[in-house]
């Protein structure tokens, strides 16, 4: 084999100018590749942390079977009781993936400073439960003011642009108003603890925190809509979505369960254009690698029709011509992916030198431009990208195979 | 038993719609040893002719039989091991391939056939000594002459010792001290290890050397099997 390999090394190396600019187009198609790959990795990353932990939507969602579609319509039937809250969280953080299972109630209405009003949208949470669900996120979206608190069960959190907007800052004092879950108009005087940014345009004039309790009187209830699960790692997510529907179930609990990417229509819609455009970069990518790869072997097998007849004549058998292509095919992918993969390394080192930052569409800050190494994708696309090598020279190797010798020998 | 037996060898071919018929009716028998020339006019099927005893052609009808086997009945895999193992070709333009060095293109019939690499490295540095180029094993083709390559040509066909060797105007690209030097490094190597070896030539020097002379016209043989 190691012969085969040398001559089809020294077949590539002979032909430098045309096997460079093979290898350049394989290299440029497995760094723009990867390089995309690794940016969509690291934004994937974000806005799973942010669905997950800034959008405190932990890893799993609970609800009573029938809230999804007909929760709005008659809320109070398809909420867990006081009762069924406690039994679930029993349930659920027995499970050793479970870190903490938390109710939530997601409410909406007015919000007055006594002059104007908006609408509002806001998740009652538990305090605790919340930090905890936050994590080390919080640090990257800081509350300006007190966050929510036990000890001040009437103090919420406003997002910056609605507090902007009725003009309170953190220690000023407000007023919500909405409708109970008997239909009944109700009313609650309330005090910005703190403001923060949700992030995002659409919702920075919008949302507000309460806590867990104080939600509950907007709505003169005691139940929850949902019970918010957080697990040790996100990749454990579908797992134990399927263990805990079961075990509910065998409990007498009729759930559904939403997992965060469901729930997080944003980060749907992105990694759907992502991975769109990703489709798109890989098909031209594909078509350019393939097309090179053949041309190049096309040419070989043109200009080294004497050498195959030869070949042929001291013995080679057919499948060790197409050997002998398929492995200068093969190479020249490998050696390609090398120079791509050095190519990456560069371009990602730029990129993390210079650390430039772009304020997407939607979003209410700059975030910075990171790229990701991703050692398994680089890996699984440069052997797709040897393997395209190979299949790309398998064409051009069996018309080599199937020449006639003695046409060979005598091709000028 | 001939080395070579060939009975009523009929060879068409089709340029564009005309047939042309490039072997009338060969009947012809080699044994073992010989040191054979076959020459006649341009297109008169030499070259055609040691195609076909070389298995690298097929005849259109008639028998050809290489060491008691019928050509046309083998496989091609089947006869690409015969030509490995029995036939070694010389070209007129050398065919040497222009990435290898010389030991690496003696060695390549040997590593077709699978021996190892040290044991082809043996025997082609051998076979390279005993052309003379012992000085010149690393060089590549486009670093020797016409006559170094065309013995390193020589070297590459002898080194799996095959039975018979076919040159197709083997001095036509070289000068005359030149192809005065290969032939005599043929002639030798037939003495020597009782090599076959069957050339087409228009070389004068060469034909002169020879103990057996075959003369093609139309695709015949006219003057074929007496001995000179």
């Amino acid at each position: 084999m190691n012969k085969w390999i040398k001559i089809a090394l020294r077949n590539i190396l002979k032909n430098r100018r045309r096997s460079f600019v093979t290898l350049l187009a394989i290299a440029m198609g497995f760094a723009a590749v990867s390089l995309f790959q690794g940016y969509i990795h690291n934004t994937y990353q974000g806005l799973r942390q942010s669905a997950i932990r800034g959008e405190a939507l932990g890893h799993l969602t609970i609800y009573k079977k029938g809230w999804i579609e007909k929760g709005k319509i008659d809320p109070d039937r398809y909420m867990f009781s006081q009762k069924e809250i406690q039994q679930i969280i029993d349930i659920v953080e027995g499970d050793d993936d479970v870190i903490l299972a938390t109710p939530q109630i997601h409410i909406s209405g007015l919000v007055s400073n006594g002059h104007i009003s908006t609408i509002f949208l806001a998740k009652g949470v538990k305090p605790n439960d919340d930090k905890t669900i936050k994590g080390a996120w919080a640090a990257f979206r800081p509350v300006k003011g007190d966050a929510l608190s036990k000890k001040k069960p009437y103090g919420v959190e406003m997002a910056e642009d609605l507090a902007q907007h009725l003009n309170l800052k953190p220690g000023t004092d407000g007023v919500v108003m909405s409708t109970t879950l008997d239909g009944q108009m109700n009313a609650l005087d309330i005090e910005v603890a703190g403001t923060y940014n949700t992030g995002s345009d659409a919702t920075n004039d919008k949302y507000m925190r309460f806590p867990f309790a104080y939600a509950q009187s907007l709505y003169d209830t005691k139940k929850a809509d949902r019970l918010v699960v957080l697990l040790d790692s996100w990749e454990k997510t579908e797992r134990t979505y399927n263990r805990l529907l079961s075990t509910l179930s065998k409990a007498g609990f009729q759930c559904e369960i939403k997992t965060w990417n469901e729930l997080s229509l944003f980060y749907s819609k992105v990694k759907g254009m992502f991975d769109m455009i990703f489709m798109f970069i890989f098909s031209i990518v594909f078509i350019i690698v393939v097309m090179s790869v053949v041309n190049t072997m096309g040419m070989a097998v043109l200009e080294r029709t004497r050498e195959i007849g030869t070949l042929r004549a001291f013995g080679l058998k057919r499948r060790g011509v197409s050997l002998l292509f398929a492995i200068e095919g093969t190479l020249l992918g490998f050696l390609g992916s090398i120079l791509g993969l050095v190519l990456n390394i560069a371009v990602w080192a730029v990129i993390r030198a210079l650390e430039p930052s772009y304020i997407p569409p939607g979003v209410s800050t700059p975030v910075p431009l990171i790229v990701n190494l991703v050692p398994q994708a680089m890996l699984t696309l440069m052997v797709f990208l040897i393997l395209l090598s190979l299949v790309a020279a398998i064409l051009p190797a069996r018309r080599a195979a199937r020449l006639n010798v003695v046409d060979a020998l005598g091709h000028v | 038993m001939s080395l070579i037996e060939m009975r009523d060898i009929k060879k068409d071919y089709l340029m564009g719609e005309t047939s042309v018929h490039a072997l009338r009716g060969v009947d012809l028998s080699i044994d073992k040893g010989e040191f054979i020339a076959i020459w006649g006019p341009s297109g008169s099927g030499k070259t055609t002719l040691l195609n076909l005893i070389g298995a690298i052609d097929e005849p259109s009808s008639g028998q050809l039989f290489v060491e008691g086997q019928e050509v046309v009945q083998l496989s091609d895999n089947m006869r690409a091991e015969l030509r490995n193992r029995a036939i070694g070709f010389i070209f007129q333009g050398f065919n040497l391939i222009p990435v290898l060095s010389a030991l690496e293109n003696v060695m390549l019939p040997l590593q077709i056939k699978g021996t190892s690499s040290s044991e082809a490295r043996d025997n082609a540095l051998s076979r390279l000594d005993e052309v003379g180029l012992s000085a010149f094993v690393h060089h590549r083709p486009d670093k020797l002459s016409g006559g170094q390559q065309q013995r390193v040509a020589i070297a590459r066909a002898l080194v799996t010792e095959p039975f018979l060797v076919i040159a197709d105007e083997p001095t036509a690209n070289l000068d005359s001290d030149t192809s005065r030097k290969i032939i005599g490094i043929m002639r030798d190597l037939n003495e020597r290890k009782k090599t076959t070896f069957i050339f087409s030539t228009h070389d004068q020097r060469l034909l002169d050397k020879v103990e057996r002379l075959i003369r093609l016209e139309d695709g015949k043989i006219v003057d074929g099997g007496g001995k000179k």
